[in-house]
């Protein structure tokens, strides 16, 4: 064998040639792509805003590779960040005392617990029901319960909105209202013992909905005709998207007095009761009518 | 891939004749009084087959008979087996041709071959270093045999400004220097001196070759 | 029979084999929440060395809804191949596990004893593997099913475009749609789910649907996921309907939650055998997910993991072309957190495969879970790997209907990639036809929904 290979080997290290890589090319001019953004008017594509007449799904907003450009992902991040900050926020303790109104609470006893054991968010603290012995007007035509739900943010942003508004109207059709009150850490079948405990004719639960993707102050209203434990969803007329961006809370108030209304009347509720009278006016809450869809709102400004 | 690394060479056939007809041997350059048998091979490679057929002559009673590149290379064989050039050694007995072969394809699938000198492999730089010549390339050289010699080969910008590189790098003579075209479309140079220089020279050689294909036009 | 195992010295003893089968899950809130669970990380070891010991026949003869009780117990007992049953009927749940990894034990093998298999061994079994087990003996199953297209063929990954609208308007639910297929989404079908569940908004949104599909020749099926009631109505109004859907529970009272049985569904079937559009055999579309049964109050003591194989044992009857587990959407009281949804996820589809059912999976989340975008994208890849059938795609993942979040229409695209596999072969063409793909890289008009006409 001559020395050739074993000559050749040591030229390729000095030459830095070994590596497992050859060296990097030389770096080529890179210039910016193009930026895809929702919903910015003037940046948003053709297809984007013929879209956005139809739908709020984010369309028309292009790729880089096979992934997202970074607006993209901002945007998604914020929308995500807002609906997560909304399920972890706490209603305060002492938040129902602030207001005005009889606090209570459900078995649960952490927000984690609440999460996990839909049962406990169900039923009355041995406290609550003494509260609600003690304090609680008993015998009335509707019971108003404003609520955490899985929202605290919508509990507090225009939870006592609703509250007032709906009180307003049932007490305009001649009805006895409740003592107004607020549960933590509440499922939707609370209202079924408070209903019971305090003797109402109708039982209606205000509260936060589950968020969804950037929208985290959504409430739901739920009624039942005759609250008692063992009430089931059949048993319920329900409401939901209730913000600014969808059924104003005044708007809302009228047309659940209208279901309660309509409950009293024909002594039912859920799918029992009859709404189709009602239906031109009622829209939405008609029972299981689709939902609106929630306006998509640019949550990320940069200066660039 | 990366720069040096070997191109090893593709041997394409290896046939013996026993028995040649004189007229044959005659016409291939070998001598009947001495000769009876002869050993053929092709490949892709030229350079690396020279060099080979010199090495069997260090292992075997045999004479390099005839040793032709082919036009323009084994990219534009006339076959499949063609390759860039025919070798032929001659001895007096099958036995010695054996010998021989094994010699001759032992140093092509291991040793000389052309290396790469830029990263696509559009380049090639064949900087092979002989320790000791047999009598085939010493007579071609017109060296005595037994001396080192550099086999140095590139294409012709390359080769060109690589042996200048080669000649000033190390205590060398120039035996032979082929300038370009060769058959095949390089140019070479055999290079003599001890063997510690012939290697300086190999190195040379083959680095200005890699600086050559990685900088070909120095007025940009 | 044996109930019980010892560790280090403590002995540990079980009343049923349900009590075994639910102590050997791994932590899932839902089986909590059903007060069903291993107290400690140590029982449930002692479940697992236990549940090791069972035999099939043992599993078989003791189903954890009674067959007096139920009518999927008596389905799945009456119909068992006896041939496929009797080859693994004295093996031992250990035993099975290491069968299923042996290198020898290949694809065509597991299918020929699939059908001799309850959904109680194959829960079993599935308690007893790790994640890795489950990707393992997932990717080596073979169930390979046609519509229009070919689902699960070697090298291939298919996802299911859900252009879903809050209000089921028809013009946003196709821009969502269009912006799908130029991602190479939608080769498993183009599912709708409806806001509102009447037979003449279902034909009316297979109808549009049908209408870009035919246009542009796009080889796929539509389906919209109303009730299979109002499914079969649609179908009497003349709907063009390429999969009929359902959810499905894993006893007979949480079917009866969802409004179906045995019955009806072998009359939906039928049916659609006879009125579906397209060229079959497989035309029908399953969707399950763990937790469900209970959210009814219908899981008779039992856990999450038996139920959901329970579900399976009741697909396979229709050779369904699709079968997917929902699995992050109930809510974080049955799959708490990101661990518990991905272990689900490889659960499901590894039952589902070995029980031989072409399983996708919506990986997805609620946004009161504790997973994070990033769990989501990893579990994507997983299942990936593991040789899932299908995925989900939407609009950057965001359900606008269905509040909550899943595998996006550029998710698609990436995970092929990533691991190398391609659409379903009669898709995978129409995508190189329009320029969508490029062979297996992006095509000049990738992501441009005007390609769609």
């Amino acid at each position: 064998m001559s020395s050739t290979r074993a000559l050749m080997q040591v030229l390729r290290a000095r030459l830095g040639a070994a590596d497992p890589l050859p060296p990097p090319a030389p770096a080529p001019e890179i210039p910016p792509p193009p930026h895809y953004v929702f919903p910015s008017p003037q940046m948003m594509g053709r297809y984007a805003e013929k879209a956005s007449a139809h739908t709020t799904a984010l369309v028309g907003i292009g790729h880089v590779g096979t992934r997202y450009a970074t607006d993209v992902v901002l945007q998604f991040q914020a929308e995500l960040a807002v609906a997560h900050q909304a399920v972890a926020t706490v209603l305060p303790e002492d938040w129902a005392a602030s207001q005005g109104l009889i606090g209570l609470q459900s078995r649960v006893t952490s927000h984690r617990q609440f999460l996990l054991r839909p049962d406990l968010g169900r039923r009355l603290s041995d406290e609550s029901v003494k509260a609600l012995r003690d304090k609680a007007q008993k015998g009335v035509d509707v019971q108003p319960i404003l609520a955490d739900g899985l929202s605290a943010v919508a509990c507090m942003g225009s939870g006592m909105d609703l509250l007032r508004h709906f009180t307003a109207a049932c007490e305009a059709r001649g009805w006895k209202v409740g003592t107004p009150m607020c549960a933590r850490y509440a499922r939707v079948w609370l209202e079924d013992e408070i209903g019971q405990e305090v003797g109402a004719r109708v039982a209606a639960i205000l509260l936060g909905e589950r968020p969804g993707l950037g929208t985290g102050d959504g409430l739901s209203a739920y009624i039942v005709h005759e609250p008692r434990i063992g009430k089931t969803d059949s048993d319920r007329n329900m409401m939901s998207n209730i913000h600014a961006r969808g059924t104003p809370p005044a708007q809302a108030a009228q047309k659940l007095a209208m279901l309660v209304g309509a409950m009293l009347d024909q002594r039912t509720s859920g799918v029992g009761l009859d709404l189709s009278s009602l239906a031109a006016e009622l829209g939405d809450a008609a029972a299981r009518a689709p939902r609106a869809p929630q306006q998509r709102v640019r949550l990320v400004e940069v200066k660039r | 891939m990366s720069i040096l690394e070997p191109i090893p060479p593709t041997v394409l056939s290896v046939r013996r004749i026993h028995a040649a007809h004189p007229s044959l041997l005659r016409s291939y350059g070998a001598d009947p009084e001495r000769h009876a048998s002869l050993g053929l091979v092709t490949c892709d490679q030229d350079d690396p087959t020279y060099v080979a057929l010199d090495e069997a002559t260090k292992h075997a009673k045999v004479d390099v008979v005839f040793a032709k590149s082919f036009y323009a290379g084994s990219a534009h064989a006339s076959g499949r087996l063609s390759g860039e050039i025919l070798g032929v050694i001659a001895a007096a007995d099958p036995d010695e041709i054996e010998e021989g072969l094994r010699a001759l394809v032992r140093c092509l699938e291991h040793d000389a071959c052309f290396y790469r000198a830029d990263e696509k492999g559009t380049v090639a730089v064949f900087p092979h270093v002989i320790a000791s010549l047999g009598h085939y390339l010493s007579r071609e050289a017109g060296l005595p045999a037994g001396t080192s010699m550099a086999y140095l080969v590139a294409p012709p910008v390359e080769a060109t400004i690589a042996l200048d590189a080669a000649l000033k790098a190390a205590d060398v003579r120039a035996a032979k220097i082929f300038p370009p075209p060769s058959e095949t479309n390089f140019a070479s140079a055999w290079l003599a001196g001890d063997l510690v220089a012939c290697e300086a020279a190999a190195l040379a050689y083959a680095e200005a070759v890699v600086e050559v294909a990685r900088r070909p036009r120095e007025d940009r | 029979m044996q109930l019980s195992a010892t560790i280090r010295g403590t002995t540990w003893r079980f009343e049923s084999v349900k009590e075994v089968l639910a102590k050997a899950n791994p932590p899932k809130s839902g089986d909590d929440l059903a007060g069903v669970s291993a107290r400690d990380a140590v029982e449930r070891v002692a479940a697992r060395a236990a549940l090791s010991q069972l035999t099939m026949s043992e599993l078989r003869e003791n189903p954890v809804v009674p067959y007096e009780a139920d009518e999927l117990t008596r389905l799945v007992d009456d119909t068992l191949d006896d041939q496929a049953f009797r080859a693994i009927k004295n093996l031992s749940v250990g035993q099975m596990r290491e069968w299923l990894l042996d290198t020898k034990t290949t694809g065509p093998v597991i299918r020929s004893i699939s059908a001799g298999l309850t959904p109680e061994m194959a829960a079993g079994v599935c308690k007893l593997m790790s994640n890795l087990d489950l990707m393992v003996v997932g990717a080596k199953c073979q169930v390979v099913v046609r519509a229009n297209n070919t689902l699960g063929l070697p090298g291939r990954m298919s996802s299911r475009l859900q252009p879903n609208h809050p209000t089921d308007d028809v013009q946003g639910i196709l821009f969502s749609m269009r912006e799908g297929l130029c991602y190479g989404c939608g080769d498993a079908v183009i599912g709708v789910n409806p806001a509102t569940d009447t037979a003449e908004s279902t034909a009316e949104i297979l109808k549009a649907l049908d209408e870009v599909t035919t246009r542009n020749r796009i080889p796929t099926q539509n389906c919209v996921l109303s009730h299979v009631t109002v499914q079969m109505k649609a179908l009497d109004l003349g709907a063009p309907m390429g999969l009929m859907f359902q959810s499905m529970s894993g006893s007979e009272t949480g079917n009866r939650a969802f409004g179906i049985s045995v019955k009806l569904m072998d009359e939906a079937w039928d049916k659609m055998k006879r009125l579906g559009t397209t060229r079959g055999p497989n035309v029908m579309y399953f969707e399950t997910g763990q937790g469900s049964a209970l959210s009814s109050a219908a899981h008779h003591g039992a856990d999450q993991v038996t139920l959901e194989a329970r579900c399976y044992g009741f697909a396979r009857r229709y050779k369904p072309f699709l079968v997917n587990t929902v699995v992050g959407f109930i809510g974080p009281e049955y799959l708490e957190n990101g661990p518990q949804i991905t272990r689900a996820a490889l659960e499901d589809h590894f039952m589902g495969k070995l029980l031989g059912l072409p399983m996708g999976c919506d990986a997805c989340f609620t946004y009161h879970a504790s997973m994070s975008q990033d769990e989501l994208e990893c579990l994507k890849v997983l299942l990936g790997a593991a040789g899932c059938t299908y995925l989900m795609s939407l609009p950057v993942g965001d359900d606008i209907m269905l509040n909550y979040q899943s595998t996006s229409f550029h998710d698609i695209p990436s995970v092929r990639m990533l691991i190398g596999k391609r659409p379903a072969p009669e898709f995978d063409a129409w995508l190189s036809e329009t320029g969508i793909m490029d062979g297996d890289v992006p095509g000049e008009r990738f992501g441009d929904p005007e390609v769609i006409r």
